[in-house]
């Protein structure tokens, strides 16, 4: 009699904690995991003829043959990686200020405003720096009327323009990581570093750094990951071509409806990814589950 | 007054690590340091005690270069050290809490500082197994701080510093997280740290236990100034001010007018009604108002009339134990009405005192101390 209740207890906290996990387990296998079990089998066969497909690794070998895919695949992972540790070189020291100098009002404000430009839509930002940058735009028409240049000058569809999009959008998603591991660092740490001798450059490399290398790793590997499978900034600001890999992925699946070969490049863009996010992880020996915490 | 004086004895020949003249530091119109004057002879263990908010620490602060005084002077062995930024001045902090860097093991925390003042690398193994010796610590290089204990954080922190020789070692409250075992064992430790190092140790703390157990020289510190300096003996005996008074060790406090005066000796007539006589080193005219403190281990209790003649003999009726072991007191009330608290000895005459008893306390007219009343600050009880 004493057993009864508690086994009815434990079957009830059974049930719910299955129903708890459900959506999230639903939401993972639905939209993540099926998508791409569809998408590897996709990848590995080959239209022979109307409707008859074979297996096949054709859309592979096709990615290493052709220079195009396989030069655009690398652009990106460098640009993708240059744009993360400029993100980084700009969103650490607005950071440390908002976690560390700066307290109380004027820091939510100047965080407030770190998250203000996330209001709006990718769309709307992007367009922002178009009218900054085209021929006719802002930046253009200064210049000419201080006398620097004679002409309009086109400012956009270069690789400039694309990284100034890519690092602005990528900003708020290193800062907000960054802020929040730096909050922790206790401020008598730092005063710990400067009492026993250290300058500014030591007590950042050997205090706050490596009590912010969580922070800075999260944030590397969110803004890396968005970056890479950017499609709008690079397409905009960067014009039709751009060479951006996502851009390669659209023209298969909906200008060429090449399924099979769009479905390889997404495979081949994640595998990209993982490998580029664990090798930046082993090089600064963080975990991935302490950074993502 | 009493601080200057010390400052020229201390002038006179002995060669001093640090000294301050009139050090001044305003958080806008609230004084948080008012021209504190005061010099420390080498090798000297001095505590600066005060109540939280009396600007200890602002001062602390200040002598590490974390904080600029508005005016007024820091010398470290006779330099003025004013425009010196804390990573290049001869001193080094013990935080309050430790500062240890946790991503560093122990022996790298200890390298640190050593790294930085340009000790070169085949030195450093040597002198960091040489320095976690002293602090008791041997072997513990390779640990990482978050497996140490309270006390060896603590040992970790003080050989940290030590290892860089400084002139002077500033400790704000190091001892305060630490439970009262542990606590009791680090006053003893840092006492033969420092005199094993030789070196200067400034220690500030709101527990006058910590500053009399350990220090050659205490200051208390209220409201921003020094209101006395003097060996721990000097300030328990002879406190120079009532604050002091009140301060260190326990005292009762009665307010009374001045009746009379015949030598050294005065008669006071406590708010209560009660008649004391009281030892008074200042001309008291009869009728003025003073403040009498009277420890309660000075005065004895007996359960009949003592026999021999006493200055103050009061008949009083018990009306608590306050039971703390070896520092039991008992709360008595006299028949007008004041309440005394006395020190209870352990002995097995009084262990069955009851509520309600009448016994007698007792006490000699130069084991009080009083001080005239104030006309705006009185002293706060504590």
């Amino acid at each position: 009699m004493s057993a009864e209740p508690g086994s009815l207890k434990r079957t009830q906290y059974r049930l719910g904690f299955w129903l708890l996990l459900a959506p999230i387990v639903l939401w993972l296998s639905l939209l993540i995991i099926l998508p791409h079990i569809d998408m590897v089998l996709v990848s590995l066969r080959e239209r022979v003829a109307s409707r008859q497909y074979e297996f096949s690794f054709s859309n592979y070998t096709e990615f290493f043959t052709e220079p195009l895919y396989w030069n655009t695949f690398v652009r990106t992972a460098v640009m993708s990686i240059v744009a993360t540790a400029l993100t980084l070189i700009i969103a650490f020291p607005v950071s440390f200020y908002i976690a560390k100098v700066l307290s109380g009002k004027p820091k939510m404000a100047l965080f407030i405003l770190c998250l203000i430009p996330f209001w709006v839509s990718e769309l709307v930002r992007t367009y922002g720096w178009m009218i900054l940058l085209r021929e006719t735009g802002l930046v253009s028409g200064a210049l000419q009327w201080l006398g620097l240049v004679d002409q309009p000058v086109e400012m956009l569809y270069n690789d400039v323009a694309i990284m100034v999009g890519l690092i602005y959008t990528s900003m708020l998603f290193m800062v907000v990581p960054l802020v929040t591991t730096l909050d922790s660092l206790d401020k008598s740490l730092i005063e710990a570093g400067y009492d026993l001798g250290g300058s500014s450059w030591h007590v950042m490399k050997s205090i706050v750094i490596p009590h912010a290398m969580p922070g800075i790793m999260s944030g590397c590997i969110v803004v890396f990951m968005l970056t890479l499978g950017n499609y709008l900034t690079p397409t905009l600001l960067g014009g039709k071509d751009s060479l951006w890999f996502t851009e390669q992925i659209y023209t298969q699946f909906i200008t060429r409806f090449n399924w099979e070969q769009g479905a390889a490049f997404g495979i081949l863009l994640l595998v990209l990814s993982s490998l580029i996010v664990w090798l930046g992880l082993k090089i600064t020996k963080q975990s991935f589950t302490r950074v993502m915490s | 007054m009493s601080d200057q004086a010390f400052a020229l004895d201390a002038g006179a020949g002995v060669q001093e690590d640090l000294a301050c003249t009139l050090l001044s530091k305003h958080f806008g119109e609230f004084a948080a340091v008012d021209e504190v004057s005061f010099s420390i002879p080498r090798g000297a263990f001095f505590s600066i005690l005060g109540p939280s908010g009396c600007g200890k620490t602002t001062l602390l602060r200040m002598l590490a270069g974390f904080q600029q005084p508005d005016s007024g002077d820091i010398l470290i062995k006779g330099q003025s050290v004013l425009n010196t930024p804390p990573n290049k001045r001869p001193v080094n902090m013990v935080f309050q809490h430790l500062a240890l860097f946790p991503t560093m093991s122990v022996a790298e925390n200890i390298a640190y500082g050593l790294k930085r003042k340009g000790v070169p690398k085949r030195e450093h193994a040597t002198l960091i197994d040489a320095v976690l010796a002293k602090v008791q610590l041997p072997d513990y290089g390779k640990k990482r701080i978050d497996q140490l204990s309270g006390g060896q954080k603590q040992r970790v922190a003080i050989a940290r510093c030590l290892v860089l020789n400084p002139a002077v070692l500033l400790l704000d409250e190091p001892l305060g997280a630490l439970d009262l075992k542990l606590r009791e064992q680090m006053k003893i430790e840092l006492k033969r740290l420092q005199r094993e190092f030789n070196t200067t140790f400034v220690y500030i703390t709101h527990d006058q236990s910590e500053a009399l157990v350990m220090s050659d020289q205490v200051a208390v510190m209220n409201k921003g100034r020094f209101e006395q300096v003097g060996t721990p003996q000097e300030l328990y005996y002879h406190p120079k001010t009532p604050f002091v008074a009140s301060f260190i060790g326990d005292s009762n406090q009665y307010v009374g007018k001045v009746q009379g005066q015949s030598g050294k000796t005065i008669t006071v007539v406590t708010e209560h009604g009660v008649r004391l006589l009281s030892q008074s080193s200042e001309e008291t005219p009869p009728g003025s108002r003073i403040t009498v403190f009277i420890r309660p281990e000075v005065m004895q209790i007996s359960l009949g009339q003592p026999e021999a003649e006493q200055d103050n003999c009061l008949q009083v009726t018990v009306l608590r134990t306050l039971f703390d072991g070896a520092r039991s007191q008992l709360q008595v009330e006299t028949a007008e009405g004041a309440v005394l608290t006395v020190a209870l000895p352990q002995t097995a005459d009084f262990h069955a005192l009851e509520p309600g008893r009448s016994v007698y306390v007792s006490w000699q007219a130069n084991q009080c101390l009083c001080f005239p009343v104030a006309p705006v600050t009185r002293p706060e009880a504590v």
